[in-house]
Order: structure tokens, then sequence, then C-alpha cells
């Protein structure tokens, strides 16, 4: 196979989960850049969140202006880590379905196999809770696409998350991007509506009440919990950055006794 | 009783528990509020039901396992003091991560709970358990959760649910008005609805929300700026610790060395000692802090998968220490489930038949006393000894997870992809933790 094993960086494998575990009704896609390591491996930095052009059940296909907009990001990593990163797979969610991909998903793999056979696919799949035993349960795997015979089949790889103690810049950068694409996607959709014109006032108003609502939505539910994650991370830096420093110089002292 | 976390913080203890490369835990903080539900059955008017509902909001992670509590599970105030400081109020429960495990609060996990209970004066504690479990090849990686309210004696395990954003639907929109010819009812909702309007045409509501959202978007964009800076703070001197442990430690490794060497001096007769062993040992003890910084994006060693248990039981068990800086998850076998190369397979139950019965069947996988990697049979790191003791309790109160195979049947694609153990692995013995009659047990033909 042309990829023997992907790594995922933690911090990206952060942003995955935050992104997967935003809604439970569709499923959320998103891209992978890194780069291609020798024996094969894939390497994974940090992911693009995407927005969702088709939101047809299990229609995951990536527009070409959102991947160029993703090579593009991926330049502006490649400058600022000093390596070659580009593209290098794809992420979805599934939502209280099985982990693996369905036939839609192992197509859609296929194809960006046939530009570049080192493109990955990862599935997270969350929401899913055993009612009897009262377990919950996150799944997600990895995978490309071999073609056997008119049909593409699922080829599994390994995939490890590498740790990562101190979150990237990047990841944070597209971890705060999703309420701005959300409220794109509102925006958008209420745009399109109101440029009806023959729409009464109150079918009017009853939109306008529509948009505010999702956006309602939107800030309770995905802007005010990521801001109190922000905050308690800053938190937590920060107590860790006191006692680090005190543990600095506890060493330094130890070093300098004879 | 209901609870939530939000997907953030739930991420985040992920995210903790995928740096460590052996059990990670910490604290719960939140808040727990009931709520009233009236509901008018034909037995009465209104039955109000109080629903105890635990929000997470939070969580502190513990830098290290045995922060606050010893190899006897006995807890340290003090140290559990030193840990919460000011956020011991706002402590509602503790979480555990442990690696192919049972979702089972283990004999220590009780006790432990029990003395919180009484010193953070929360009846109600909750314990949350995340276990996590990955296919023989680990392309595919499951992570379990349960959260346990030990102090009830019956519903004991609470359905923990991700409040999310749910339904994005924009078919709300309505995009034609519903017919009618009325002029009077086209005169009054133009008349008094143009209240709702700006002089632009545009809904008030529209602008006023749009506001709130981009000032609440600029606060995210500013904290997060902050937070970047904080995180590259915290890289960088976690880089200069590590470098100073490395000078000390290669100072250390000097003297004894050169003290090594003044003692041999002074056995003129002596045979040379076993100096390969020493220095391999002190070596790799020293290769151990020269690994990759935390700060740095780990750069595993380049291998597709990570190396068999069988290779890393020759190592020395220097990787036991706990003071070791994380290594990568990649480096580190996972006591793989059941049909993976090294682990003997659950006995009459077959191979590669469905992860659950790697836990439910051989219930503790290979752990030998030896073994160099930091989350075994329960998933704790350092616990193997005190497994030893406790974990004949532990066999006694094993369910038999059989039931539970058929949840564990989605991460086996086809049974055909899971290696079938070879004759040499099941002669791996199993470690004598498993209880006097170990062999027997494991299989778990109950």
């Amino acid at each position: 196979m042309a990829v023997s094993a992907v790594h995922l960086e933690s911090d990206a494998f952060l942003v995955c989960m935050n992104h997967a575990l935003s809604t439970e009704k569709e499923e959320v896609m998103g891209l992978c850049i890194g780069e291609a390591e020798p024996a094969r491996i894939v390497h994974i930095h940090s992911v693009i969140i995407l927005r969702r052009s088709d939101k047809r059940k299990d229609r995951v296909e990536i527009s070409p202006e959102q991947l160029s907009a993703a090579s593009t990001e991926a330049e502006r990593l490649a400058d600022m880590t000093g390596r070659p990163m580009r593209v290098v797979g794809w992420y979805h969610s599934h939502p209280h379905i099985t982990v693996w991909p369905s036939h839609v998903d192992v197509r859609t793999q296929a194809m960006y196999q046939m530009l570049d056979q080192c493109f990955v696919g990862l599935i997270f799949s969350c929401f899913i809770e055993d009612k009897n035993t009262k377990t919950g349960r996150v799944l997600y795997t990895c995978f490309q696409s071999v073609q056997k015979g008119s049909e593409y089949e699922r080829v599994e790889i390994p995939i490890h998350v590498v740790p990562r103690e101190a979150i990237g810049k990047v990841c944070l950068e597209s971890a705060v991007e999703l309420p701005r694409i959300l409220c794109q996607e509102e925006q958008d959709t209420y745009r399109k509506i109101h440029s009806l014109a023959h729409l009464d006032p109150v079918t009017k108003i009853h939109n306008g009440s529509v948009f505010t609502k999702n956006l309602c939505s939107q800030m309770s539910a995905v802007s005010g919990p990521l801001l109190q994650w922000l905050e308690d991370r800053l938190e937590q830096n920060k107590q860790s950055i006191v006692e680090l420093q005190l543990e600095k110089e506890r060493l330094l002292r130890e070093l300098a006794a004879p | 009783m209901a609870a939530s976390i939000s997907g953030y913080t739930f991420s985040s203890v992920c995210y903790h528990s995928a740096n460590s490369n052996s059990d990670h835990e910490g604290f719960l903080l939140g808040d727990v509020r009931q709520e009233e539900t009236v509901s008018i059955t034909d037995a009465q008017i209104s039955a109000a039901e109080l629903l105890q509902v635990v929000e997470i909001h939070n969580h502190d992670p513990c830098a290290q396992l045995f922060s606050f509590y010893d190899y006897a599970g006995k807890l340290n105030e003090e140290n559990l003091n030193s840990i919460l400081k000011d956020r011991r109020k706002n402590v509602i429960g503790w979480y555990r991560f442990r690696r192919n495990t049972q979702q089972q609060m283990s004999f220590r996990e009780q006790i432990i709970h029990k003395q919180l209970t009484e010193l953070l004066g929360v009846p109600d504690l909750v314990f949350l358990l995340f276990s996590f479990i990955s296919t023989a090849n680990s392309s595919t990686h499951a992570l379990e959760y349960v959260l346990f309210r030990p102090s009830r004696k019956f519903n004991q395990r609470i359905t923990l649910s991700i409040p999310n954003l749910g339904n994005t639907s924009q078919q709300e929109y309505k995009v034609s008005s519903v017919p009618n010819t009325s002029l009077n009812y086209t005169q009054v909702i133009k008349e008094h609805g143009a209240e709702f309007f700006d002089k632009d045409g545009v809904m008030k509501d529209i602008r006023t929300i749009f506001q709130v959202y981009s000032a609440l978007q600029d606060k995210v964009q500013a904290v997060c700026g902050e937070v970047e800076e904080s995180e590259r703070v915290k890289e960088k001197i976690q880089e200069d610790v590590n470098k100073l442990k490395q000078q000390i430690a290669l100072r250390k490794h000097k003297a004894t060395e050169e003290e090594r060497r003044l003692r041999e001096a002074q056995n003129t007769d002596s045979h040379p000692t076993p100096e390969e062993n020493t220095e391999l040992s002190e070596a790799s003890s020293l290769s151990r802090i020269t690994f990759p910084t935390p700060s740095a994006p780990e750069r595993p060693i380049t291998s597709p998968n990570p190396p068999s248990y069988t290779d890393l039981l020759s190592q020395d068990d220097s990787l036991l220490s706990s003071s070791s800086p994380p290594t990568s998850a990649a480096l580190l076998p996972r006591p793989q489930a059941v049909g993976s190369p090294g682990h003997p397979p659950p006995g009459p139950l077959g191979m590669g038949l469905g992860l659950g019965l790697g836990l439910g069947a051989s219930s503790k996988p290979v752990a030998t006393p030896s073994t160099p990697y930091l989350g075994n049979g329960d998933g704790s790191s350092s616990d193997s000894l005190d497994r030893q003791a406790a974990g004949q309790e532990d066999d006694e109160e094993d369910d038999d997870e059989d039931e539970d195979s058929s949840e564990y049947e989605n991460l086996v694609s086809e049974a055909a992809h899971l290696p079938i153990a070879s004759g040499s692995v099941l002669t791996q013995g199993r470690p004598a933790a498993l209880g006097p009659d170990g062999d027997a047990r494991g299989s778990q033909t109950t």
C-alpha cells in the first residue's frame, strides 16, 4: 500500500475532536495538512475545518475552491515550520453511525488517491451510546481505498496519535475558525432568502427570527464553550508556567552546586 | 440523574490522555443543579420530579499519577489541596483514563473515591472512566466513557451527554409567504411590521444579533492569541527544564563512571564487571532523557507500527520510571486486543472474534513484571505490584463481559484481518496477578 501508517499530532487530533463533537445532526469535515515522510508515513500536523456545501447525508465532497484554500494554508504552514507541507488527507465525522466508511466515502477517497496516492481518510464516529451499559463511545479510524474489480474496497491504515504537550498556533487558529464558518454559512443562507422579493413582512420577520435563533444557538453551543475552554487553558498554562519556572530555578541551583 | 460535559472539555481530556504514555487522571469541576420537571398524570394534577443535573465545566488534569494518593490508595490531603488550590470547592468528580481495560472501577479507584467523597464533602461525587482500545493493526481506536456515581447502590451509571449545535437545519427559512388576498391583512402587517425593519429594509434584530456575535468572536480571537502566547512560553520553559535535567543527568552519569573506574582500579585481580550491562542501562537511562522534548512535535521512529510487545520485553525496565518525559505514543505498544501478536488469545473463546472478548475473556492482558509498557492490565502504570494483591478482588468482581462483545464487533472489520496468534504466543506465561488459578480464570468460560 502507498501509506504504511499515519501519525496524527495530538493538537490536530484535538481540533478534529472539537469539530466532530460540535454537532450530532450532520457530518462535519475538514482537511489534513502535513507531510509524507520516509517509510511511507504520513504525518499530520494540523487540520482545516471546511464548510460543507452539500449537507445531504454522507455527501462529503470538497470543492476545488476549498482544496485551493487549503493548499494556501499548507503553504503558510510550510513557511512557518520550514518543512514541506501539503494537504495529505481529509477527515469527516459520523455522528450516531458506525465508524466504517460508507461506499460513498470509499469512492470519494479513491478519487482523491488518483491525485495523490498518499492521500488518507480519517473518520470520527461520535455520539454513540449503549443505552444498556450507559457507555458512550468515540471512535476514529484511518483508511485508504483500493480497487477490486469494478468496485473500491477499504484498506485499513494504522494511525497513531503523537503526543504534543503544547498546542500549535495553526491548530489554535483552526479551532477558532469554527464559529466563523458557521456564521458565514448562516449569513449566506439568509442572504439568499432575503433576496426573494415577494415575501410579506410577516414572513420576513419570521426569517429574520430564524437567523437570530440560529446565531444564538451557535453562540451558546460553540462560541461560548470555546471561549470557556480557551480561558481555562490559559489559566492552566499560567499555572504550569509558574511551576515550571520554579522547577527551572531549582535545577539551576542543583547544577550550580558542586 | 443526568450529566453533561462540553465537547471542548471532553476533547481536552482526550488530548491530555493522548499525550500521556500511561494512565491519566484529573478532577472534574462544575456544578450540580436541580431541575424540576412537572408532569401531569391522571392520578395527580402535578407530579414534580427533581432531576439532578451534573454539569461538567472544566477538568483539572493531574501532571502525574499518585500525585494525591499513595500506592495503598491512601489520600494525602496536603497534596490534594496544593493541586486543587481554590478550585476545590468546584470539584464535582474526578476522572481516569486507562488503556485496554474494563469499564469498571478498580479497587484502588473505589478506595480513593470514598476518601475523596469524605474529604471534599461531596456526597454524590462522580467518577468518569475513559477506556481506550484499539484494533490489532491500530487502524481503528475507540474511546469509551462511563460516568459512575458510586455512592448509590442502584443506578450507578449516569448517561453523559455532550450538548452540541444539534440541528443547524436551515430548512426553517420560509421561501414563500402563505397566499393571502385579504387587503386588511396586508395593510395591518405592513403598518405594524415596519417596526421591525430599519430604513434599508433589513431587520433590526439581524444587525443587533450580528453585533453580539462579532463581539463574541473578537473576544474568542483575543483570548486565543493569549493562549497561543502562553503555549509558546510554556514550551520554551519546558525545553529549558528538559535541557537542565539532561545536563544534571549527564553530570551524574560522569560522576558514576568516574567512581566505577576508581573502584575497578582498586580491585586489581577481580574479573571485569559486567560493564556492558551497566553501560547499557545507564546509556538507556540517558537516552531516555534525550528523547525528543515534549515541546517539539514528537517524531516517532519511522516504523509503521509500534514495536511489538515482545521486542520491548527484552529492553530494561528503565521506562517504568514515571519521571521520564512522555515518549511518543507511537513508540510504546498498546497491549493489543485479541488477535495481536503480543497477546495470548482468550483460549476456548477463539481468536480474532472481537475486542469485547479481549476485555472480558483475557481481562488482564500479558503484563510480565519486566514489561516496560506503562499501561498494563487495568491500565495503571505502576500498578502491577498492587494488582497482584488487589487483583484478587478485581477478578471476583469481574462480570463476564461476553454480552458486551457485540458492542465491539464494529471495531473488527473482518475476522480475517486480525492476525491469528501464533503458537509461540500461546506459550507466553500469564502473570500470577491473574489469580491462583490464573489460566482457568483467564479463559473465563463462566
